[in-house]
């Protein structure tokens, strides 16, 4: 468990131990709850009135505004961490600010955008 | 940091002079989306022609100043040699701004139709009460003049990237707002979506192959530097399967942007579904940055292996001519129609391309731009023939317009005659160039099918030709618009260059003789 | 992790011991995760239902995201997680609600064998490349990712090295890319108001002035056989009243079964 790989096995434990606790949780469950099927608890709860139509309601396209105006600094955030990684050693200093400022500061015109077409007021 | 590890990193030069034309293009398309968030809605329209046309404007006497200070003869490699300054880099950034600067006069129409050929509101539902409502009152969405800067400045970095990755990248930063310009038609919104929706998937996936390509090319030559796979393909022991892998991706992506058959299935939809000013940029520009891209790729990292691969693309240029002038005849949509006559013409492009030598580039170069300003003044005139629903696209409306509106079917004419290759246009000029070129290097199959494919491609030009002189207008005719003061330009600029190159192609033949040296 | 590559040693130690040849544990989880990795890619395409097909998507990039991090790259394979499995699938489950979960795959061909056509063109192209790849890799000495890694100390700045020399400009204009992105998200998808909201001042005066109905609609129910928002009320000469439900809202009609008189005890239902 040393080198590279060993570094990840924490990680692997980690997610094999959550994942059988998840397991666990959910067979305890199984194991001690009473089981009395009835299809009127399969129905949706609409208030005591029979629901009508189908569960599914559409989604607000704002919604995916939102997450692309996400994904664009997510997108930014990948090359913001090698950037900051060598920032500091002899030469880098000034020229890569100036470029990663020029980076930056033309997705931020994308939010300067959306916010003066009103995308980020919600109401 | 252990500094022992901190390896010497130097920052690569930048020559800021050689590659101003792409940075005052990107630039301008940044102040271009500040302008749209920042200006009152009735200044935006006067400031984003200015800041587009101011654009590209400087882009080009900038090229022209590169070009006349030497750059064409001296050329270089910049900031970290990822892009090419030479001559043919320099001469086709100017042909896609010359043609660029033709198509932005199209694009800012807005007398013809009223209010301009796109839509005010594009993500309000189409044929809902509002759409109706913001057909007829309100001005077209102005974020079209910022959107094809970024296309132009894409386009410019493409046709001088000297590596794949810096090809890549722009390839997505042209691509991306064309597609969302093509989704944009003031009219028949659901057919336009579709074409962006079509243009964007199959885009998607013809750059997935490129990409692939990419990859494989590193994996042969442990680089994405042309250079550096001309100097593998040579020097190498070792099995050039995962070059030709690379290679055959890479084609594909770029045939696809260059609509060569059999990845020309797209161009029809989206060339009649797109408006028809943003058709004419992708028919014109497009097609430059797309051979500019080939011919950089073919010729710098891929020379020295031409004899294996130039049989495969030969056979492509032939079934792009022939299938493209077959499907041309079949037509009954005149966006259509130059949809199929402009994959014919990405044959001829390629025909002139596999000459492999010094005048298949100049021939290559001179002929798009011969066929991007015909292709301009030609969409140009579709947009002014209109009924009540729009533009009047069908075959069939055009009948007896040479007696309505005897200039414009006149001009129309001329187009149609350059397009069928008839002398002392700039379409039998460019041809002829093409196919001397592809004779000179051995291309004796292609430049046979090339004529052939002309002469049957001729036939549905000449046919738009009759139906506008010899039949009888219908009752509900079409009528004619008054072309505005930019559209007039554009068709004057389009309709002069395609008789000042046919009867003098000289001006324009040397200018890409002398620039036809690649830097490697 | 990170002081575990920018250790001098470790890095060319391994690079020494493996020059591009796989150990026991990397080849373990190759096959393991490849396979998973295939079958959710080919699941996600055979998947009639949209939002399954986003699932075994996830599973897939997942997957891909963890040989980056086996093949040396740390940095991009959990970028691919947070960025690909994280922020874009929850576009593309953005995307999937806006159109509806329950709209499937048409199975119907526009063009007759085109299916069976395509999986087999689809095939034969995959065995061809899997073919070639496969005869050209024997002919290339892959060095591994931990010899360059060491070069500039570390996977991260080595990306950072190329990313501020050799590729600056693609880096740059990377932003012109997203940003083209965002305003053609926002094109296509922000409807702008025009104008200010309506205030209650004016709201109120459009409710009384000529022509409109100034009173509260019937609420929806009234005078009804159910309570449901979707029936319907009854005007007082037995027509039904549209203004009492919302436009979004089918109207229902109710069956004697509905109607009936439900017993609290027995829970309804299934008598």
């Amino acid at each position: 468990m040393s080198g590279y790989l060993g570094s990840y096995a924490t990680l692997g434990i980690l997610l094999v131990v959550g994942v059988v606790l998840f397991g666990a949780a959910f067979a305890g469950n199984r194991l001690l709850r009473p089981h009395r099927p009835d299809p009127g608890k399969l129905t949706t709860y609409e208030s005591g009135v029979d629901p009508v139509g189908g569960d599914w309601a559409q989604a607000e396209i704002r919604y995916y505004v939102f997450a692309y105006l996400y994904v664009l600094f997510a997108v930014e955030s990948v090359f913001l961490f090698p950037w900051a990684l060598v920032f500091a050693r002899p030469g880098f200093g000034t020229t890569t600010l100036v470029e990663m400022a020029v980076f930056v500061a033309v997705l931020l015109l994308g939010l300067l955008y959306a916010w003066r077409k009103g995308v980020l007021r919600w109401t | 940091m252990n500094p022992v590890l901190a390896a010497d990193i130097t920052l690569p030069h930048i020559n800021y002079g050689a590659i101003a034309p792409i940075l005052i293009l990107l630039g301008m398309a940044c102040v271009g989306v500040l302008a749209e968030a920042f200006l009152p809605r009735t200044l935006r329209y006067p400031v984003q022609v200015l800041v587009s046309l101011v654009a590209q404007v400087a882009g080009l006497a900038t090229i022209i100043g590169l070009a006349l200070s030497n750059y064409a003869k001296k050329p270089t490699l910049t900031a970290g040699d990822a892009l090419a300054v030479d001559g043919p880099g320099l001469f086709l950034q100017g042909a896609v701004l010359v043609l660029g600067i033709v198509a932005t006069l199209l694009i800012a129409e807005r007398s013809v139709e009223r209010g301009g050929a796109f839509v005010a509101q594009a993500a309000v539902t189409a044929g809902s009460e509002a759409d109706a409502e913001q057909a007829r009152r309100q001005p077209s969405q102005t974020e079209i003049f910022p959107l094809s800067l970024f296309a132009l400045g894409g386009m410019m970095l493409f046709v001088s990237a000297n590596d794949l990755l810096t090809m890549f990248v722009a390839l997505e930063v042209f691509s991306l707002p064309l597609y969302l310009m093509c989704a944009l038609a003031r009219r028949r919104r659901l057919l336009s979506q579709e074409a962006a929706v079509k243009y964007f998937l199959l885009g998607a996936f013809s750059s997935a192959f490129f990409v692939y390509g990419i990859a494989m090319l590193y994996g042969f030559a442990g680089s994405v530097k042309f250079h550096d796979i001309a100097v593998a393909a040579i020097s190498s022991g070792k099995s050039d399967l995962l070059m030709f892998i690379g290679l055959a991706m890479l084609a594909i992506g770029l045939l696809f942007k260059a609509a060569a058959v059999p990845f020309h299935v797209w161009t029809p939809d989206v060339y009649q579904g797109a408006p028809t000013p943003v058709t004419a940029l992708m028919a014109s520009c497009t097609k430059v940055a797309a051979f500019g891209g080939i011919l950089r790729i073919f010729y710098v990292a891929f020379l020295d292996s031409r004899w294996d691969w130039r049989p495969v693309i030969g056979v492509i240029a032939v079934l792009t001519m022939v299938i493209g002038a077959i499907l041309a005849v079949t037509q009954t949509d005149i966006k259509r129609l130059l949809a199929y006559s402009s994959i014919a013409n990405a044959g001829y492009v390629l025909t002139g391309v596999l000459a492999m030598q010094k005048d298949g580039i100049s021939s290559s170069l001179f002929y798009l731009v011969t066929y991007g300003f015909t292709v301009l003044a030609a969409f140009g005139l579709v947009t002014l023939v209109r009924d009540q629903d729009g533009e009047a696209t069908h075959l069939s409306r055009w009948a007896g317009l040479g007696r309505k509106a005897p200039v414009l079917a006149g001009v129309f004419t001329f187009l149609m005659l350059s397009f069928a290759g008839i002398p002392l246009t700039s379409g039998f000029t460019g041809k002829f160039a093409v196919f001397s070129a592809a004779l000179g290097g051995g291309q004796t199959t292609l430049v046979i099918f090339g004529v052939l494919s002309s002469v049957l491609l001729a036939f549905p030009y000449l046919r738009v030709v009759v139906l506008m002189y010899l039949q009888e207008p219908a009752a509900d005719a079409p009528t004619v618009a008054v072309p505005g003061a930019l559209t007039s330009a554009a068709l004057a600029i389009g309709a002069i260059v395609t008789l000042l190159l046919g009867v003098w192609p000289s001006v324009l033949l040397d200018v890409a003789n002398s620039a036809a040296q690649f830097v490697g | 992790m990170t002081h575990v590559l920018a250790h001098p040693l470790a890095g060319q130690v391994l690079a020494l011991a493996s020059p591009g040849a796989m150990g026991t544990g990397e080849k373990v989880a190759f096959w393991v995760l490849g396979i998973i990795a295939l079958g959710c890619a080919i699941a996600m395409v055979a998947a009639r239902n949209a939002m399954h097909s986003a699932l075994f998507l996830v599973v897939t990039m997942f997957c891909l995201g963890i040989f980056y991090i086996i093949q040396a790259g740390p940095f991009i394979g959990m970028a691919q997680i947070i960025v690909y499995t994280g922020a874009i699938m929850m576009l593309f489950l953005f995307v999937l609600m806006l159109v509806g979960r329950d709209v499937s795959d048409s199975l119907i061909e526009t063009l007759r064998g085109q299916r069976t056509a395509g999986i087999l063109v689809g095939l034969g192209l995959a065995g061809l490349l899997g073919g070639g790849i496969a005869r050209a890799l024997g002919s290339i000495d892959a060095k591994g990712l931990e010899q360059a890694n060491a070069t500039h100390g570390g996977n991260v700045p080595g990306l950072a090295a190329l990313m501020f020399t050799r590729y600056v400009f693609a880096f740059e204009v990377t932003s012109a890319l997203l940003i083209t992105a965002a305003v053609g998200a926002m094109i296509l998808a922000h409807v702008q108001r025009n104008g200010e909201k309506k205030t209650q001042k004016e709201q109120s005066r459009e409710r009384f002035a000529e022509g409109n109905h100034p009173a509260p609609k019937a609420g929806p129910g009234v005078f009804a056989h159910s309570n449901s928002v979707a029936t319907p009320a009854i005007l007082p000469d037995g027509t039904r009243s549209a203004r009492s439900i919302s436009p979004l809202v089918e109207p229902r009609e109710l069956t004697a079964e509905d109607t009936r008189p439900k017993d609290t005890l027995t829970g309804g239902g299934n008598q």
